[in-house]
């Protein structure tokens, strides 16, 4: 039984071509395509040709690098179980600002509501 | 293993092996660094239009990628898809994002970094111009299609799983592309 391939397909052996290499022509000859199709086969090689894949920067390909050799970014939990003092003085420093924020939040509450009891009983 | 997953697969992941070294130890992961890192970037590049975003979202994916190594296993799509499909993750968080503050089209963001050449072929870099500036006119899906397959070369079969369709939607999508690029190009007074 033979499968007749629709134009999409056709045109996607035609780029597959392109991107292995061929001309324009040869790829769409190869892939069956009609004239009508063939403009598209040189869209697909201007894009093959002009748009490249544009280097990162060196700066940055170190930069990440060394992040992802990093003790922390390989084993996150590992490290973290390696070095107790920070995760202690992190939680500490978490807590101490949890604190601090819920007795602002009571501070402020409790002089509104001594401000509405003496308006109250004036 | 899901129907698209066994339909990106026709011949071995070629890089099975070091994704079985650096699962086994992490530093064996700067080889896929290496291999993927300007790949990731370009796609990044051309779908945000900016250097920096580009440099973002190329870093959360390979950090992503190293913390879900584990759960990469080899049951059909190749490590390459299985890398995309992170960075396309993070890119549709990075352009959800950027819809609530700023907007930079990939036409204003002056030409990727030139390397060895930065003062040549500038009528190639005028034929890129005009390309980016009808892939950005494109529907968003259209636009993710022609840069997975022309800027980092991926099939049509490894583009289904970046994107969750099907390879002969992904066929369409290039076709309808391509279709749209002729006429965008032609109306620029391009097809030069």
């Amino acid at each position: 039984m033979t499968h007749t391939l629709s134009p999409a397909e056709r045109l996607d052996r035609a780029v597959d071509g392109l991107l292995d290499g061929l001309s324009p022509s040869v790829a769409s000859a190869a892939a069956g395509l009609d004239a009508a199709m063939r403009p598209l086969v040189a869209v697909a090689a201007g894009l093959r040709s002009s748009l490249v894949v544009p280097p990162a920067s060196s700066r940055f390909e170190a930069r990440l690098g060394t992040r992802l050799a990093s003790p922390a970014e390989r084993d996150p939990i590992g490290w973290a179980l390696r070095h107790p003092g920070r995760l202690i003085v992190t939680g500490a420093v978490g807590s101490a600002v949890g604190v601090g924020v819920t007795a602002y939040a009571v501070w402020r509450s409790s002089r509104r509501a001594g401000a509405a009891h003496r308006l109250l009983h004036r | 293993m899901s129907d698209r997953a066994l339909a990106a697969r026709t011949a071995p992941d070629p890089d099975l092996a070091d994704v079985r070294a650096a699962q086994a130890d992490r530093a064996a992961f700067a080889t896929l660094y290496r291999r993927y890192l300007d790949p990731v970037y370009g796609y990044c590049f051309y779908l945000l239009g900016d250097h920096h975003d580009a440099e973002d979202v190329t870093e959360r994916t390979f950090l992503a990628a190293m913390a879900a190594l584990d759960r990469f296993r080899d049951t059909g799509s190749t490590f390459r898809s299985w890398l995309f499909r992170i960075a396309h993750n993070q890119l549709a968080n990075a352009l959800r994002s950027r819809s609530r503050h700023r907007t930079a089209p990939l036409t204003a963001a002056g030409d990727p970094p030139s390397g060895d050449d930065p003062a040549g072929h500038a009528d190639r870099a005028d034929e890129a111009r005009r390309l980016r500036s009808a892939i950005s006119r494109l529907p968003d899906d259209r636009r993710q299609v022609v840069v997975l397959r022309f800027v980092d070369g991926l099939s049509a079969r490894e583009i289904g799983v970046v994107l969750d369709r099907s390879p002969a939607a992904v066929r369409v999508l290039q076709h309808r592309a391509l279709r749209d690029l002729a006429r965008l190009l032609d109306e620029d007074g391009g097809g030069r």
